[in-house]
């Protein structure tokens, strides 16, 4: 009897984990090589896919990862966090760890597992709901290992596979499994990825796998491109799926807009109150001016709350309870909109969007869910209009860094297709400012600026003048500018409700000891306000391409004014810098006792070689070094 | 402080208006919200007024429920909203706790928003179809819900209450918060059979304060415990006393630097059930002494109730570790060396054990309770003198030190004593030296978990923290100058560099090093010294070749890079005191050779400035020795925290530091 108890007991631990034999170490530390432990924190000994897609409407995934930590840098990021709702459930979670030898330290128990809900900050109620899980251990390295096994009711969600989880993770065996009936076409597209998938089959079933192996650190560089795009990663996608219920497929933009449009179709109905309103709000104006109207109505009457009920977060409230509640998402804000317009004779087209301030990577020929918001696409016979409805602030038409500049996907009936959001270019993101300055002869400097800022380089400021008190912007600049000590005494801003929005700033400023006086002498850096602070490192040999967002101007001018009875010691040179990555220049000049300084840089934006990184490094070491040279001054 | 409001000119009539509505906080009713409400405006003081609190109302009590009583907490909250940025008051949530002993229940909710529509009132009430329950775990659920139809300019209001069988959670209430409240106002209604104390805080006066007693009677039912039939219904009639605290125009409070928490200045009222007085049985108090409440945390199983048991499981491993250590000391040290490099930390911020002792020994992890409980049971396993103390942290807040209250520690950690000596200890922070506690940890007094429940006092002003820099400038060849650094960082800024290194590498920490220099720099022989020696600060020394200048002139500031060019003082005024984690002397010194070829024009002149007589003083003495140069700086203050009154000298005091730091020598070629 002792016997068969201790036999079953073997079994289920085998079941368990099934790599974890008897006494058998698992994956001991000193099998890492080194170069996978060069950079790294973590070490992924083993990241196993496995997906089995058994029809359109349904799919089991099973994670199973190993992963070594070599350090406490590393240990943070072992935490495991799933997330769960209706269409992705899931269906086991297994763990143990193992010490450095690779013997049994714990196996996961389910009650160490949380379970918390989605909802909290930012949303106000969301039927997703997360469990996690984390060994804290502090014997370092160890090794985790995790076997995860989800049910997916919609393929749409279909996950997509970057064995390396960061760039301080090396991997040493990555493989990704896809079985699918032979009928079904499954999607794929992969980056970094060598060749094709290994495709078999098997009775009726196609299996596809990919295999990576040593995969390296990669160092953390400046101004590098998206981190999907550096590492190998396929990207998965359906072709015919459901969701809810609904059917559609994937294989166009076309049919994916078509599936979105159906989902929401019949949910733009106003009530009356709001068909009333839409009249006497647009009544004998034009076409432009509804658009503007209906916007600032909607921007004045409704918020944005996050609720994420029901279909995959796909569905939207419909036009009849935002008008009720005074409140929706992004969707159901964009679709009130678009009701409200439609009610005013005016097309518009939910514009699908993957939204972020460095998010501009997109892949246009793999059409698959890359979006992650939505806003309202006005089309016109010559301009169209781009609105963010879950902003009540931005003017009509502009979009601002979160979603400009990339593809986007308009969704209609029978007729959806990519379209990109505006372009800002160099002109229409500028600074300008002036500065009126007096210095007495302790130091003391008395700071009139003027700076006029356009387009995405006045988003932050907009940002501060919308969501913070005066009080506080008052704060921010107490505390934010590059003075010793120093009292704000006065600051305007004005905005000036231009379709490419731009703020004009006022700010008068007392700094107490700005110039540097030693005995006979004094120091003054003639750029008071727009000093860069980037320094680049030269890294060694650079690997990610560079990328810029946007292009931008700065131009300052200052007079500054003298305290009488010095001479001048010693100038900064004038300074040209042109290279590929834009151009600087700055200069300096005195008149009896008048400072004269101007400066101007234009930055371009775009992707450049990683070879162009020197160049960089130099660029924004010289502009460092100009902005702070310094004047010195000499008692007669 | 009061607050003013500031009406348009055109509508004097609502000035006076206002001023009875404010009066009149008191008196509001569900859904009775007048036009004057609406005129309502921020003060032009305060534009950090995105919402306003109209008026606010709150009440516990006792209630009963057909069979024993309960707690009713009530309350109704009018805002008015001012701009989008006020949004946030719009949603509400309610936490309900949960347990064996039963549950809380959210009752009678109801909230609406009023908008001025053409000089009509329209009113939009919340659905119940948009409450959302929000189950969080097995002992606490929140509830959430937003009011519809919120644009600037609304009125909001909503009125709940919960029924609680938790006699201990007689809520709390805070009169003060981010956005100025016309009117907070709550009363608490006790009768006889309990004895709580009122905790109060704050330096706003309240406007109504007062106690009244009267008689309630309460309809109960008999322990129902025996046989059904057994349970018979009767009534009593306590004398019940009411207390009720009103404060009126209440200004906002908002963070600021320097600071352990603004929440020790916030007005608030909290309760501590401390006895209870059953008709006919003798008075039962509850924890209403230090030693009475930390007799019962050492029963607790969650906490002092692990160190009862022999805990033979830690025998083998004391054992291991203290096995050829000579003093007390050598035995304390290499416990808590290896518990304090073993165990992970999981959660700074709890005094309980969530975790059995064995389980947190086996499982090489833990929150702080747990992992310095563990220690102070393997000192105890040495047979060694340790106790656990209980503390709250900086952030976490005062803890009120005339009534014995466990709810304000939220940390615990162990003083060990030596005989000679009385060191305090804490594992949880890997790279915490052996009698070193984290700033975090001195926050006023400590309490020990034994009998006795003395306070052992951690203030920010014992916590002395020194740094010497040294900088020696040598030759200069072709425009760039040579030198030697050594400093030695404050322990709790070495915590910080040992951090770094421990997080990337000894390289990372000279990169920024270097990258903190604005010129070009290069650094040789760089090294970080007594990294390991966790008891002391690191030792960090370079040599360095800078770029100077080809000139005839060069401009030296001695200082380099560790002037002070910023005052830490920025707001031009403080409301509360400025309160610093410790008492600091920095001391800089600097020496250099004046280059052959060169002579010096001039260096800056000597000076000191002393801060409130003894309080703090600043030197800056320089002098040139035939061809030597010689600097030493001090900054040193004498204690941690200052009135606000003292604040705009020390600011002043600041000013004066960041001027002379930015001097410089000037040296001439020799012609």
């Amino acid at each position: 009897m002792g016997k068969l108890l201790s036999t079953g007991l073997a079994l289920l631990l085998c079941m368990a984990a099934p790599t974890a034999k008897g006494g058998d170490p698992v994956y001991p530390a000193k099998d890492i090589p080194d170069s996978l432990k060069k950079d790294a924190h973590l070490v992924r000994r083993i990241d196993e896919t496995t997906i089995r897609i058994i029809d359109e409407t349904e799919a089991r995934v099973i994670f199973h990862y190993v992963t070594t930590v070599l350090d406490e840098a590393g240990a943070e990021d072992t935490e495991v966090m799933l997330f769960y709702n209706k269409l992705q459930d899931i269906r086991s979670i297994s763990g143990a760890l193992f010490d450095a030898e690779g013997r049994l330290v714990k196996r996961l128990k389910q009650s160490d597992i949380q379970d918390v809900s989605g909802a909290g900050g930012g949303t106000l109620m969301t039927d997703t709901r997360i469990k996690h899980h984390q060994f804290n251990y502090s014997v370092y390295p160890y090794t985790v290992e995790y076997t995860v096994e989800m049910r997916y009711n919609s393929l749409f969600f279909l996950p997509s596979w970057t064995p390396q989880a960061g760039s301080d993770c090396t991997v040493e065996l990555g493989k990704l499994t896809i079985t699918a009936p032979a009928t079904y076409a499954l999607r794929y597209q992969s980056y970094r990825y060598n060749g094709q998938p290994v495709v078999t089959t098997e009775k009726e079933n196609k299996i596809y796998t990919w295999e990576v192996k040593q995969l390296p650190a990669m160092k953390k560089e400046s101004y590098a491109t998206e981190f999907y795009r550096r590492t190998p990663s396929i990207l998965l996608c359906p072709s015919d799926f459901t969701m809810g219920g609904f059917k559609g497929n994937l294989n166009t933009w076309k049919d994916f807009g078509k599936f979105a449009w159906q989902l929401n179709e019949g949910r733009d109905v106003l009530p009356d109150a709001i068909k009333s309103k839409v009249a006497t709000l647009t009544q004998g104006l034009s076409r432009e001016e509804k658009i503007k109207a209906l916007y600032r109505y909607l921007q004045q009457n409704y918020r944005y709350i996050d609720i994420t009920l029901g279909i995959g977060g796909w569905q939207t409230f419909d036009a009849a309870s935002v008008a009720a509640n005074g409140y929706g998402d992004c969707k159901a804000l964009t679709n009130f909109m678009m009701s409200m317009l439609k009610e005013a004779g005016i097309r518009s087209n939910w514009a699908l969007v993957k939204a972020g301030d460095d998010e501009h990577s997109f892949e246009a020929d793999f059409p698959s869910p890359q979006f992650n918001h939505v806003i309202l696409c006005v089309p016109g016979e010559k301009d169209t209009t781009w609105l963010e409805c879950t902003s009540n602030t931005l003017p009509a038409g502009y979009l601002g860094n979160f979603t400009d500049n990339r593809p986007v996907l308009l969704v209609d009936a029978e007729n959806s297709k990519l379209a990109h959001t505006p372009v800002y270019g160099i002109s229409s993101n500028e600074q300008i400012r002036h500065i009126t300055a007096t210095i007495d002869s302790s130091g003391n400097i008395d700071i009139n600026a003027s700076t006029f800022y356009t387009g995405l380089q006045q988003d932050h400021l907009h940002d501060r003048l919308h969501s913070l008190s005066r009080e506080k912007q008052l704060e921010l600049l107490r505390k934010g500018l590059d003075f010793g000590s120093y009292d704000i005494n006065d600051y305007q801003c004005k905005e000036n409700g231009t379709t490419l929005p731009s703020i004009e700033e006022h700010i008068q400023i007392k700094a107490n000891n700005y110039a540097t006086v030693t005995g006979k002498r004094m120091f003054v850096v003639p750029n008071i306000m727009t000093r860069s602070g980037r320094k680049l490192e030269e890294e060694g040999p650079r690997v990610s391409e560079l990328q810029f967002e946007f292009p931008y101007r700065d131009i300052d001018s200052a007079s500054i004014i003298l305290p009488a009875g010095y001479k001048p010691e010693s100038l900064p040179q004038p300074v040209t810098i042109t290279g590929k990555f834009g151009h600087y220049s700055a200069s300096v000049s005195l008149k009896g006792n008048t400072l004269t300084y101007i400066r101007k840089i234009e930055h371009k934006d775009g992707i450049f070689p990683a070879a162009d990184y020197p160049e960089l490094v130099k660029f924004y070491g010289a502009i460092l070094r100009s902005d702070r040279s310094r004047l010195v001054l000499v008692k007669e | 402080m009061r607050y003013t409001f500031v009406m348009p000119m055109t509508v004097v009539g609502c000035l006076f208006a206002l001023f009875t509505y404010a009066q009149d906080g008191s008196k509001m009713k569900f859904g009775k919200v007048s036009k004057e409400e609406f005129a309502i405006q921020r003060s032009e003081k305060d534009t950090g007024a995105h919402a306003i609190v109209l008026s606010e109302i709150g009440s516990s009590a006792f209630e009963s429920d057909g069979n024993g009583l309960r707690l009713i907490y009530k309350v109704h909250r009018r805002f008015k909203i001012i701009d989008p940025n006020g949004y946030d008051v719009a949603t509400v949530q309610v936490s309900l706790n949960k347990s064996e002993a039963g549950e809380e229940r959210l009752q009678n909710l109801k909230a609406a928003t009023y908008n001025l529509e053409n000089g009509q009132i329209v009113e939009t009430k919340l659905e119940s179809e948009n409450v959302f329950n929000d189950k969080q775990d097995k002992s606490l659920m929140v509830k959430r819900f937003t009011l519809p139809a919120v644009k600037p300019g609304s009125i909001i209001e909503y009125t709940f209450s919960v029924t609680s069988p938790f006699f201990r959670h007689l809520r709390s209430w805070d009169f003060q918060g981010k956005y100025p409240r016309l009117w907070s106002e709550y009363s608490v209604a006790i009768p006889e059979y309990f004895d709580y104390v009122l905790i109060p805080q704050g330096y706003e006066e309240y406007v109504v304060k007062t106690k009244t007693a009267s008689r309630t009677t309460f309809s109960l039912r008999s322990d129902a415990s025996g046989s059904m039939a057994s349970a018979r219904s009767f009534t009593v009639s306590p004398q019940v006393s009411t207390y009720k605290w009103a404060l009126k125009d209440v200004p906002p409070i908002n963070q600021e630097s320097f600071i352990t928490t603004v929440d020790n200045y916030v007005n608030r009222i909290e309760f501590q059930l401390s006895a209870y007085n059953w008709p006919d049985e003798p008075r039962k108090p509850v924890q209403s002494t230090w030693p009475q409440l930390m007799k019962d945390l050492m029963e607790s199983e969650y906490l002092g109730g692990v160190l009862k048991p022999n805990n033979g499981f830690l025998s083998d491993k004391v054992e291991e570790l203290t096995k050829g250590a000579k003093t007390d000391a050598d035995k304390a040290k290499n416990i808590y060396n290896w518990v304090r490099d073993n165990y992970t930390c999981s959660n700074y911020s709890t005094m309980w054990m969530d975790k059995s002792l064995k389980s947190v020994f086996n499982s090489k992890s833990g929150n702080v309770a747990e992992i310095n409980m563990l220690l102070v049971a393997m000192l105890k396993k040495a047979n060694l003198f340790a106790t656990p103390l209980l503390l709250s942290t900086r952030a976490n807040g005062y803890v009120y030190q005339f009534y014995p209250l466990y709810t304000h520690f939220n940390y615990l950690i162990v003083g060990l004593n030596l005989g000679d000596e009385y060191v305090k200890l804490d594992a949880s922070e890997p790279l915490m030296g052996f009698g070193k506690l984290p700033a975090r940890c001195y926050n006023g007094a400590a309490r020990m978990l034994d009998e006795f429940a003395e306070p052992v006092i951690l203030g920010a002003d014992s916590l002395r923290e020194q740094k010497y820099t040294s900088v020696i400038l040598g030759k200069i060849e072709n425009g760039m100058v040579s030198g030697a650094f050594a400093q030695r960082p404050t322990y709790l800024e070495s915590f910080g560099v040992r951090a770094a290194v421990k997080e990337k590498s000894i390289d990372e920490y000279f990169k920024q090093v270097t990258k903190s220099y604005t010129g070009e720099i290069s650094l040789e022989n760089k090294a970080i010294e007594d990294l390991k020696e966790l008891e002391s600060p690191v030792m960090i020394k370079y040599d360095f070749k800078m770029q100077m200048g080809e000139g005839d002139i060069l401009y030296i500031n001695p200082l380099l890079n560790e002037a002070t060019t910023r005052n830490p003082f920025k707001a031009m005024e403080r409301k509360f005191p400025v309160e610093m984690n410790a008492v600091y002397d920095e001391v800089f010194s600097f020496n250099m050779d004046i280059p052959d070829g060169y002579e010096v024009d001039e260096i800056p002149k000597p000076a000191i400035a002393n801060y409130n007589e003894n309080e703090g003083q600043f030197q800056y003495l320089i002098q040139q020795v035939d061809r030597h140069i010689q600097l030493r700086c001090r900054v040193r203050l004498t204690k941690a925290n200052f009135t606000p009154e003292d604040y705009p000298s020390l600011r002043e005091f600041y000013d004066l530091i960041v001027k002379k730091e930015a001097e410089q020598i000037v040296l001439k070629k020799k012609k």
